[in-house]
């Protein structure tokens, strides 16, 4: 099997970047990856990229860690939050990671507009789509995991 | 000014840019910036602007900018996860004065408002 386009190491680097950007800039606590696939996650933010390549980056967390995210980037306490900062704050998460593996994709490539959503198991949401990597750890104790899924149409066609 | 269609990257830039005592103004997209332009009497010195954003993006938005001689003198960056070379020519040719690309730490871009001359050198320190 061919090494993905983008790889976790490429996830990890950019992950660390939107840490110390918004969410961590003491840097005192960062995502401890753990591999765990199967974590439990409850909100899921998703660019989706089509063109020269398609498919989505999915930012997946625990309401916790979607609330305590929000907190971070928009200077408030996390019980000030709602569900409109939380939305807002994830699609631009998924949004900023998703530019960013845009450039590591073939030219040619456009990324859509980030859809936020209040629900588990995130595979369900592209039936059409594998996962070829990801980034699973927690923050703070809570889930927190990026993947790139690729749109299994095209590896058929291609 | 602050052109994103995301609230929270909003605040955050108007955040950073308050601390270098711009007043700032806001709008989501291309079109809403320029329609709240329209009614200014004053144009900003400033303006920050996102790449991809509904109803009118930031190309656009700088693209038209650059037509109108009223507004020649702003300072345009674009602050954008819009990072392959190709798009950085292409929003630099449209008339962008700069580009940050997301994410970017508040230090980078107090940095990069430096080099253009809007606030002093060293004020992130």
């Amino acid at each position: 099997m061919s090494e993905p386009v983008v790889t976790e190491g490429d996830l990890a680097e950019m992950v660390e970047q939107v840490w110390v950007s918004y969410l961590d800039p003491e840097g005192v606590s960062p995502l401890v990856q753990n591999g765990e696939v199967k974590q439990p996650t409850e909100v899921h933010s998703t660019v989706s990229i089509t063109g020269s390549w398609h498919g989505h980056l999915v930012y997946a967390s625990s309401v916790q860690a979607a609330t305590r995210a929000a907190a971070a980037f928009l200077a408030m306490e996390p019980d000030e939050v709602g569900q409109e900062d939380i939305s807002d704050v994830l699609g631009e998460l998924a949004n900023i990671v998703g530019g960013n593996v845009k450039a590591m994709l073939p030219a040619g490539c456009f990324l859509s507009l980030p859809t936020v959503v209040l629900a588990p198991d995130t595979a369900s949401y592209y039936p059409a789509a594998e996962r070829i990597s990801g980034l699973y750890g927690t923050w703070a104790g809570e889930p927190v995991s990026i993947s790139m899924w690729q749109s299994v149409k095209q590896e058929a066609s291609a | 000014m602050v052109i994103d269609d995301s609230r929270a990257m909003r605040m955050i830039l108007k955040r950073i840019v308050a601390k270098l005592n711009f007043d700032a103004v806001e709008a989501g997209d291309g079109q809403e910036a320029l329609d709240l332009l329209a009614t200014m009497t004053e144009v900003p010195e400033l303006a920050l602007i996102d790449w991809n954003m509904p109803n009118m993006n930031g190309l656009e938005f700088v693209t038209k900018v650059r037509a109108e001689p009223r507004l020649r003198e702003m300072t345009l960056v674009m602050v954008t996860t819009e990072s392959e070379q190709s798009q950085i020519v292409r929003a630099l040719a449209a008339g962008a004065h700069e580009y940050v690309i997301k994410p970017f730490t508040e230090g980078a871009m107090i940095e990069k408002l430096a080099l253009l001359g809007l606030v002093p050198t060293g004020a992130n320190s």
